[in-house]
């Protein structure tokens, strides 16, 4: 009967217990960190010349050249290899193609010719009409470059030989056959027959191809050599694996661990912290930042129609003060659409609108609106374009311009309404281009940044001429225009900024120059 | 039993229809779509022809009860349909993708409970700095947000430590090890908060049982504490805690969308993501569907446990 008042073990007491738990977590996390201890630090897997770890800011929504967006560069630029390759320090080199000229005075029959016993990687051999089904595939796809080919007649002229007749003189459309244009990426004739595949899979004749056992759509892409290229000497790795990392400090904490060994800085804040760690930080001016005055006809801001209001915005913009603000130490304030050593920058146009608010309120009054008028600003949230919103309302208010600023967050929102005619003017972040690319995307009357179709024949005849020019004249008609645009303040430029790109110090062949901007995977090396 | 059975596929499959028509509705009421959207990331012009042209060969000029019920008949014959860009069946990108968000949420479940149960007792069972100590880091797990624990985790165990990795995911089936490596870091970001609130809630149930007579007559019996309290008390404080894990779990699952970005894991947040800024419906449908998937299974999980530990559900 009194067997079950007996404790049949001692009791512990509550604190006992409690230690004993706290005891049991301390193991299990002691436990935790000894596995991953013992399985080495993840810097220490790979290195230099076995394996190039890269890692982009956006998942390519496909791989087929002729349907995918920018996001897509890198992951088809080893794969497929161009007509043309731009070096790192802008001259252009022979690709597929080993020649190219234009054949008439105007600037509008390219004959390419092509490499000789180039093999794709699935081993079909490069013909000229190889590239012209690619080109005429690359129409018909309505992916985000078909606009390039508008127009455009493509016809094989020999059986390594190939002309592009543009619909108007275009001395620069060379420069979208380097790597840095979806347009040269030439796809075999065997990927063009089975286009599904094109998607997910790689049908180029570049360095590498793309190893599907290896990769994970949207997340990483892995690149073996491609037994098959030409030019065996520039396949630098064994592998090279693109990692899709959206976040920027994520991309930063994986340089310094070395899980990634080079990327692109999407967001220039972080620049300060990837010197610190001892990155290689290469960048060259090649954005400019600012307001587009869209209704230059007076439409639904009639005040813009006049010159003498745009110049006085212009006037009114203390460039210094946004980009000292907004991106300190990685921007420049600037006047003209164009950048240091840019195509159409001109020294001279350095300070061509000084902050003046003066002579603002002066131009203002000359044009009718000595109290300043209501402008309808609309505005995105990339590249902090919504703080330079902010920034200009302000310092427009004191020549008596009230802004009123519509924040788009959703791109595509942004984008219909920058774009579509309902607002007098926006933010904008630009990269400078050849002026015979740029005409057309913003400043031409069918330029999609120019929604107003705002045309003017002294800029048109400028324009004209500069297609007509080549060499020096070429470089004079650039400047000339861009010079006009600024005269005429269709923009407000604010300041600079340029794309940058951080590099551990194991590699090699990261640099950027104004002509070649976008660092080449082509030139990326290991440094020993 | 039958009828549970009945009743239980009925309700799924309703909560799954409801869910994948509002999330196609939601979506395509979202300003833009996928053709806009590409035609737009190169800033070229475009023709309303050619806008036309993508929208029918991307299939989204139907009207939107013609592509649900397109998207309805396919799965209805086992497939989720394909990626509106890539072309990739939709099933298989997102397959090894929920293996990534499952490890993370199962993993961050497992790790609140142990960890919250464990300190439950403790503040339950002890009184004075202890205990008060307990409570304030517990407050202090609930105020501080995953992201910012992320990113303090990875500046000290990954970059100054090189414990972990930084970034990243090993699938279970490649490595066993290296797996567990990539999810200690994003587990204990996500698990924190939830073992915080996991503590007050058993310290709480737990308090109130201890304070039952039934208890003071086992110990007035000798039987010894652990034996208490792992048999009797947390028998009983465990019926709520259950229907905590559960709701634990889904809530987990939203929040891996941002700690899969602070670590570049491929989970199913972060597709999520890319396939609504790209207007990607079927990837969309897709991930919605899995999401739904796995609530409808913690959920049946949920009950069998509650059954299993409370005999008079059984008994009703």
């Amino acid at each position: 009967m009194t067997s079950h008042l007996t404790p049949r073990h001692p009791a512990r007491s509550p604190r006992a217990v409690g230690r004993r738990i706290v005891v049991l977590l301390a193991a299990a996390a002691v436990a935790t960190s000894t596995v991953a201890a013992c399985s080495g630090s993840p810097s220490s897997s790979g290195k230099a010349g076995d394996t190039l770890r890269i890692a982009i800011s956006a998942a390519p929504p496909t791989l087929d050249p002729a349907k995918a967006d920018v996001s897509a560069g890198y992951p088809d630029n080893l794969a497929y290899e161009p007509l043309i390759v731009q070096a790192s320090d802008g001259t252009l080199k022979p690709g597929l193609a080993t020649s190219w000229s234009f054949t008439d005075d105007r600037n509008t029959a390219l004959r390419l010719q092509l490499r000789p016993g180039v093999k794709f990687s699935d081993g079909s051999a490069l013909t000229a009409q190889t590239v012209v089904d690619f080109f005429t595939y690359f129409t018909k796809a309505a992916g985000p470059n078909s606009a390039l080919l508008t127009g455009a007649k493509f016809a094989a002229t020999g059986p390594l030989a190939v002309t592009i007749t543009l619909p108007t003189p275009n001395p620069d459309f060379v420069t979208q056959l380097t790597q840095h244009s979806m347009l040269s990426q030439v796809i075999s004739s065997s990927g063009l027959r089975d286009p599904v595949k094109l998607g997910t899979q790689t049908f180029g004749a570049g360095p590498y191809r793309l190893d599907t056992a290896q990769t994970v759509t949207g997340d990483h892409y892995t690149y073996v050599p491609n037994p098959n290229f030409y030019d065996q000497a520039r396949v630098y790795w064994k592998r090279v694996v693109i990692r899709v990392i959206t976040n920027p400090q994520t991309i930063l904490n994986a340089l310094k661990t070395g899980e990634i060994d080079f990327a692109q800085a999407d967001d220039p804040s972080t620049i300060p912290a990837a010197q610190q760690a001892g990155l290689t930080v290469t960048s060259t001016p090649v954005l400019w930042n600012g307001i587009n005055l869209l209704d230059r006809k007076g439409m639904v801001s009639k005040p813009l129609a006049d010159v003498r209001v745009r110049q006085a915005l212009n006037y009114a913009t203390d460039r210094a003060a946004i980009s000292k603000a907004i991106f300190p130490g990685t921007s420049a304030p600037i006047s003209q659409i164009s950048v240091p050593d840019g195509w159409g920058y001109d020294p001279a146009l350095e300070k061509f609108y000084p902050y003046d608010v003066a002579k603002a309120k002066q131009l203002l009054a000359a044009a009718g609106y000595p109290n300043g008028f209501s402008l309808k600003l609309v505005s995105g949230d990339v590249a902090s374009m919504n703080l330079v919103a902010q920034a200009v309302r302000e310092q427009w208010r004191q020549v008596g311009v009230n802004v009123q600023v519509t924040d788009y967050p959703n791109n595509d929102q942004y984008a219909s309404n920058a774009f579509g005619g309902k607002f007098p003017a926006t933010t904008t972040v630009w990269g400078v281009l050849p002026l015979g690319m740029q005409g057309p995307l913003l400043f031409l009357p069918s330029a999609h940044a120019n929604p107003f179709h705002v045309s003017d024949p002294q800029l048109q005849s400028l324009y004209d001429a500069d297609m007509k020019a080549t060499g020096d004249a070429k470089q004079r008609q650039d400047r000339a225009v861009v010079g006009y645009l600024t005269q005429q303040a269709w923009f407000v430029p604010i300041f600079s900024t340029g794309l940058a790109y951080y590099a551990r110090k194991t590699i090699t062949g990261t640099s950027v120059s104004p002509q070649a901007p976008n660092a080449s995977l082509y030139e990326i090396r290991p440094a020993t | 039993m039958i009828r549970a059975t009945v009743r239980w596929i009925g309700t799924s499959a309703a909560l799954l229809f409801i869910v994948t028509v509002l999330t196609f509705v939601l979506a395509a009421l979202a300003p833009g779509d996928a053709a806009r959207s590409i035609l737009e990331s190169s800033h070229s012009t475009y023709t309303p022809q050619q806008y036309q042209d993508l929208r029918h060969q991307l299939g989204i000029d139907q009207p939107l009860p013609a592509q649900y019920w397109h998207w309805l008949y396919h799965l209805l014959h086992g497939s989720l349909g394909t990626d509106l860009f890539s072309g990739e069946p939709i099933a298989s990108a997102l397959s090894g993708r929920l293996a990534a968000t499952l490890s993370l949420a199962i993993g961050g479940v497992i790790v609140s409970a142990v960890v919250g149960i464990a300190v439950g007792i403790f503040s339950a069972i002890r009184r004075g700095p202890a205990a008060r100590a307990v409570s304030l880091v517990s407050l202090l797990g609930m105020a501080v947000p995953g992201f910012w624990l992320a990113l303090v985790v990875v500046e000290l165990l990954a970059i100054r430590v090189r414990a972990f990795p930084a970034t990243g995911y090993t699938p279970f089936t490649e490595d066993p090890q290296k797996w567990l490596q990539s999810i200690v870091l994003p587990v204990l970001s996500l698990s924190f908060g939830a073992s915080a609130t996991i503590a007050r809630q058993v310290r709480d149930s737990m308090s109130e049982v201890l304070a039952q007579d039934y208890i003071t007559a086992l110990r007035a019996r000798g039987v010894p504490l652990r034996s208490i309290i792992l048999k009797h008390a947390l028998r009983n404080a465990a019926i709520p805690l259950v229907t905590m894990l559960g709701l634990l779990l889904v809530g987990l699952l939203g929040g891996t969308v941002l700690i899969e970005s602070i670590f570049a894991i491929p989970g199913l947040g972060q597709q999520a993501v890319t396939a609504s800024s790209t207007h990607d419906l079927p990837m969309i449908e897709g991930v919605a569907f899995f999401f739904t998937l796995v609530v409808i299974v913690v959920n049946l999980l949920v009950d069998v446990s509650y059954r299993w530990l409370n005999p008079k559900v059984r008994l009703s």
